[in-house]
């Protein structure tokens, strides 16, 4: 049987079934992106409070993210082009263009996720920041792997419940050291044989506790029903809970190397670390020595938002970055400030613009100057053959020397990649672009569908398949309507 | 109601030259976002770059929508679909908009009340 008006439209709409059941998801769609739409205009309003992280105003994080997002842009646009386009051929009958303007719809929409896939990449691997105790703010980049914590363990204390234990994946020793389980004479030699011994650590403790927790119940439920008593035991309560008490259940274990071995630990791991031990989330801790736990960073950029002005001249960012840097950055506040006189003409500036970024967030090109008794900015040499040195992208493309700074841990407040937990600008946009980008991925599956296995309907009712293709093609222009807005709102406001 | 080949040479025009219209708005849209000579005001997102930056995007929108979703010459039940979408869309922006600007609380501020009268502020 024939569903009715799939292809004709009814009297009372004139719509199709698909037409109307589309625009009615479409009106729920508004909603769904209206209150993430509305919770972005809340967040964007309420950040001059100063209370969050600072907000990458017109993301001068990178520039370049502008241009990816623009690039996006017209992808999409040309995408819903060739969408509507497909949608004619199919009402000219024509099955081979269809094709092609549908392919195409495809192809942008892969090329949309993987611009999307670069900018995510760079804003969670590429670019980070960290906050100092006195909320200046340094963004740039964490030297590989430095945010790890160097450490020379010797003896860890195992709690022997949960999965396998994190500082395994944290030992950086050239040759893996040899474990002695405390109490007894067995060797681990290989991160396999810890492993295994571990898992059956954990099996014979659960296993030894549940049978006590049976023996338990069952010594419990007799003594209840008093029969204890009654046989004569001579059990009391007290005495049940003492036996109780002097059984032992193996719920730790110590391993000792035999040997220092090296550490880089996650610090996200830990929950806390100091000279002789670190103790991570999963209740093990590492006895030995603490190494180094300094962040080596580079600078690309100095951010007090969040300092009052009066505290900005003897920020803690100027004892890491150094004098260069310092001057730099007021150089261009009263630059700033200039152009600020100039716009207000006489009225006074909001307090807004005082705290914001036109005066206090600047690109620094880091230069170097040794202060003693505290940390500070190690100027690499120019000449090849030094250590640690690498290219920057500069605002006009060109490129120069990067300084790493040498940043204490105890100074540092918070310390995080651009995602989603480093301040509510990036929680927001990653929850708009990425709910976006599901959408362009669902939308463009549906249009794939359509032109793989859309012959056999365009064969038998051709009107039918224009239909469904124009119901797509709509949902296809609203996830483009929703960049529209987005681009501006994430990339340039 | 299969539609003329006229008709139909007529629509591809329609679509080609929005997307061409949707192009240029589109480098509108990044010329007034990244470059200062175009920057009203101090540099970076103020009233009048924000409302500039909506109004582009307003624009691109109703080209989507009039041509692209053929809303230009949709039926009635769509209309009023809309409508109420758009009228809980507003809803929602005007009570973000009081996240701001709280019009119950604001007579503490001023001792006003709600008609305006201002009242004697106390010793």
């Amino acid at each position: 049987m024939e569903i009715p008006y799939e292809v004709t439209p009814r009297r009372d709409t004139g719509l199709f079934n698909a037409k109307l059941g589309i625009w009615l998801f479409l009106a729920s769609e508004v909603m769904l992106f209206g209150g993430l739409f509305s919770s972005y205009v809340y967040l964007r309003v309420g950040v001059h409070t100063g209370v969050d992280n600072p907000w990458p105003w017109g993301l001068n994080v990178h520039e370049n993210f502008v241009y990816l997002g623009f690039l996006n842009t017209l992808v999409l646009i040309l995408s819903s082009v060739l969408v509507v386009f497909a949608w004619v051929s199919l009402k000219e009958r024509s099955w081979r263009k269809f094709q092609i303007y549908m392919y195409g719809v495809v192809a942008c929409a892969v090329i949309f996720m993987g611009v999307k896939s670069v900018e995510y990449y760079s804003k969670l691997k590429l670019h980070h920041g960290i906050k100092l105790v006195d909320d200046s703010v340094l963004e740039g980049r964490i030297v590989d792997n430095s945010d790890r914590i160097e450490f020379e363990g010797k003896k860890v204390s195992l709690n022997l419940s949960g999965g396998l234990p994190a500082f395994l994946s944290d030992i950086r020793a050239e040759k893996y050291p040899v474990f002695t389980v405390e109490g007894t004479e067995q060797k681990l030699k290989s991160v396999g044989q810890v492993k295994a011994w571990f898992l059956n650590a954990v099996r014979v403790a659960r296993s030894e506790i549940a049978e006590e927790r049976i023996r338990y119940r069952s010594e419990k439920v007799a003594f209840d029903k008093a029969e204890a008593f009654k046989q004569g035991s001579g059990k009391t309560p007290e005495t049940v809970a003492q036996g109780l008490e002097k059984r032992h259940f193996k719920s730790a274990a110590v391993l000792v190397a035999e040997s220092p071995f090296k550490m880089a630990a996650n610090p996200r791991k830990l929950v806390m670390h100091n000279a002789k031990s670190l103790s991570y989330k999963d209740a093990v801790s590492v006895e030995g020595k603490l190494i180094n736990d300094a962040v080596k960073f580079i600078v690309h950029k100095v951010d007090l938002q969040l300092v009052l002005p009066v505290n900005q001249r003897n920020s803690l960012a100027w004892k890491i970055v150094g004098e260069d840097g310092k001057k730099q950055f007021f150089d261009e506040q009263k630059v700033q400030y200039q152009h600020l006189l100039q716009y207000y003409k006489g009225k006074p500036i909001p307090e807004r613009m005082m705290r914001g970024y036109i005066l206090n967030l600047q690109k620094v090109h880091v230069g170097g100057h040794s202060e003693k008794g505290s940390v500070a900015a190690e100027h690499q040499a120019a000449t090849a053959g030094e250590a640690e040195h690498g290219e920057a992208h500069h605002a006009g493309g060109k490129t120069h020397e990067e300084t790493v700074v040498t940043v204490p841990r105890d100074q540092i407040k918070f310390m995080s990649a651009h995602s989603p937990r480093y301040g509510t600008y990036y929680a927001i946009y990653f929850t708009m672009t990425a709910l976006h980008g599901l959408h362009v991925v669902g939308g463009a599956l549906v249009l794939l569908f359509f032109v793989v296995f859309g012959k056999k309907l365009y064969l038998k009712d051709p009107e039918h398949l224009a239909n469904r293709v124009e119901v797509g093609g709509l949902f296809w222009h609203f996830v483009d309507l929703i960049w529209i807005f987005l681009f501006p709102a994430m990339y340039l406001l | 109601m299969a539609d003329t080949t006229e008709d139909l040479a007529k629509k591809k025009k329609a679509f080609l030259t929005v997307g061409v219209l949707l192009f240029i708005f589109t480098f509108i849209a990044l010329a007034l976002g990244k470059w200062s000579v175009l920057d009203f005001g101090p540099p970076g997102a103020t009233g009048e770059d924000i409302l500039t930056a909506l109004i582009a995007a307003a624009v691109k929108a109703s080209l989507v929508g009039l041509v692209f979703m053929h809303l230009s010459h949709e039926k009635g039940v769509i209309y009023k679909i809309l409508l109420f979408s758009f009228f809980f869309f507003m809803g929602l922006m005007i009570l973000t908009i009081f996240t701001q600007k709280d019009p119950i609380l604001e007579q503490f501020d001023t001792l006003k009340t709600t008609s305006g009268a201002l009242l004697q502020k106390p010793e």
